[in-house]
């Protein structure tokens, strides 16, 4: 097996849960305890109400495409063999929106309000990107 | 009430450097250049010159402080702004604040930029910002490969095309739009007409973006002089007042390359038309869209154009690329845009040569391109701000 080569995550103080949430194969977000909304990105206080009690809390992982792109013009020297592919931006049921890629469709089958779910993909010993294909 | 400061600052001077790939040459020479020409335009010494605001620095550009002193000037107030395009209309906005209050007499802004040299900033590994505590300003993301700013503009630009049913051939008016102003720009890069198929056959950057939709990428510099509205009389051009502004707006319904309300990172999702209070630059400068003889914009994508339009006001949400047809932005139509080709084709001065050729417009220098008794001209901005002039 060869070394994952692409881009890992810069893991910080902010996003640390998130990671190893991927870890352990859950999709871990930011939950308000008192006004109880997601959000996203990571931040140290809710954006609504600013309150500092929140909790990672593991949401479905589903949800759908809400906007997509595909990359024809080679940027990472990783991605080559991938090209040309697709970035999509997933529409979570928690409302938040992630950016990831889809694993089992084809580029010109990608419509705005595909449902899909989350995949895990354990890329190193430590790090786990969640990705999302169609869902049922 | 207007604004205490409307129509209290202006213009005096503008200068540009050489546009195109200059292996050999630093953003400070270029820079210098612009300077000088800026200098000879407005008729001043370099020592009438005692406040600097930069806007783009390192490590794409050159910096206030080696600025300063490449130059032998005694600065008094001295700005610079993050090393992105959008902080253009900030940039000068702070210049006019300042002079105004009098921390400065005459303030240059200065772009020096070497984008050509800098590529591997533009996207992939040597892109360090797009690894930003999740993303970059254009959604970046580079464990998933989405990285660049035409990455952005690309999935907002996807997301329009699905909720109104616009097209690529529709938004292709952009670039030919402003390439036909290139053509009748001897400083402009790009100099071949461009055709609807010659746009569509282009190969794909980041789809939708076709190769055309996507900016020049250059070297270059301008350099425009800011005072008070009082001094600028004594100039040596006529000056070319600031008449109201209004700056960038931010928070979790702001997406830098999104008109808002439509979905892209975490805005809501909304038809969003703006009302008074997100234009008080009208107000400012009392005038209406009809009013505006030219509009200037951040086009380093041609979807931009289509945002701004809407941001603005001069037509509804979904509407733009249905309005931009029939030569609507060009010149000779209803509201001619970037009028010297912007950054789609004369050159990426990161937005100041759009303003050169504005304050150009505005003095009735423009030649073949001039728009007949231009008196009001806006630069506005897709991310929101926006500052209006007029002579």
């Amino acid at each position: 097996m060869s070394a994952y080569q692409k881009p890992l995550p810069r893991i910080t103080p902010d996003n640390r849960p998130f990671w190893e949430g991927a870890r352990r194969h859950e999709l871990r977000l930011p939950r308000c305890r008192d006004c109880k909304r997601f959000w996203w990105p990571p931040g140290p206080v809710c954006p609504d109400c600013l309150a500092e009690h929140y909790e990672w809390t593991r949401v479905s992982g589903r949800g759908t495409i809400s906007s997509w792109v595909v990359f024809h013009q080679l940027y990472f020297p990783s991605f080559a063999v991938d090209i040309p592919y697709a970035v999509v931006q997933v529409e979570l049921e928690e409302g938040p929106r992630l950016i990831s890629n889809l694993v089992g469709v084809k580029n010109q089958e990608i419509r705005i309000g595909m449902p899909v779910e989350v995949v895990f993909e354990d890329v190193t010993a430590e790090v786990t990107i969640p990705r999302f294909r169609p869902a049922g | 009430m207007p604004a205490e400061i409307a129509g209290r600052t202006a213009v005096v001077g503008v200068g540009v450097s050489r546009f195109g790939t200059f292996a050999d040459e630093s953003p400070l020479r270029l820079a210098t250049e612009a300077f000088k020409a800026a200098l000879a335009d407005a008729g001043l010494a370099k020592d009438a010159v005692d406040g600097l605001a930069l806007n783009i620095g390192w490590p794409l550009g050159v910096d206030y402080d080696r600025f300063a002193e490449a130059l032998g000037l005694d600065v008094r107030f001295a700005y610079q702004a993050w090393t992105h395009g959008r902080f253009v209309g900030p940039t000068l906005q702070h210049a006019a604040m300042a002079v105004h209050a009098g921390l400065a007499r005459c303030i240059a802004c200065v772009c020096g930029v070497s984008f050509t040299q800098q590529r591997g900033l533009l996207g992939g590994p040597g892109d360090y910002e797009g690894t930003r505590e999740e993303g970059g300003t254009h959604e970046e993301n580079p464990v998933y490969g989405m990285t660049a700013p035409a990455a952005g503009a690309a999935l907002s630009c996807q997301r329009y095309f699905a909720l109104y049913g616009a097209t690529s051939a529709q938004l292709a008016a952009v670039p030919i739009a402003f390439r036909k102003h290139a053509l009748l720009n001897p400083q402009a890069i790009m100099r071949e007409p461009l055709t609807l198929e010659a746009h569509q056959r282009s190969r794909y950057i980041i789809e939708p973006l076709h190769l055309y939709d996507c900016c020049v990428i250059s070297d270059g510099a301008a350099v425009v002089l800011v005072t008070t509205a009082e001094r600028a009389r004594d100039g040596a051009r006529p000056p070319v007042l600031i008449a109201g502004m209004q700056g960038m707006r931010a928070g979790r319904e702001e997406f830098l390359f999104a008109p808002p309300g439509l979905g892209i990172h975490q805005q809501r999702t909304s038809r969003h038309r703006p009302t008074p209070d997100d234009l008080p630059v009208y107000r400012m400068a009392g005038v209406s869209q009809r009013d505006v003889d030219a509009l200037y914009t951040y086009d380093a994508f041609s979807p931009l154009v289509l945002f701004v339009l809407e941001r603005f006001g001069f037509c509804g949400p979904g509407e733009a690329a249905a309005w931009i047809q029939g030569g609507r932005i060009e010149l000779g139509g209803e509201l001619p845009m970037n009028t010297s080709g912007g950054l789609l084709s004369e050159a990426h001065v990161s937005g100041w040569n759009s303003l050169v050729e504005l304050v150009r417009q505005l003095r009735g220098e423009c030649g073949p391109r001039q728009i007949p008794d231009a008196r009001v001209a806006q630069w506005a901005t897709c991310w929101g701000d926006s500052i209006i002039f007029r002579r």
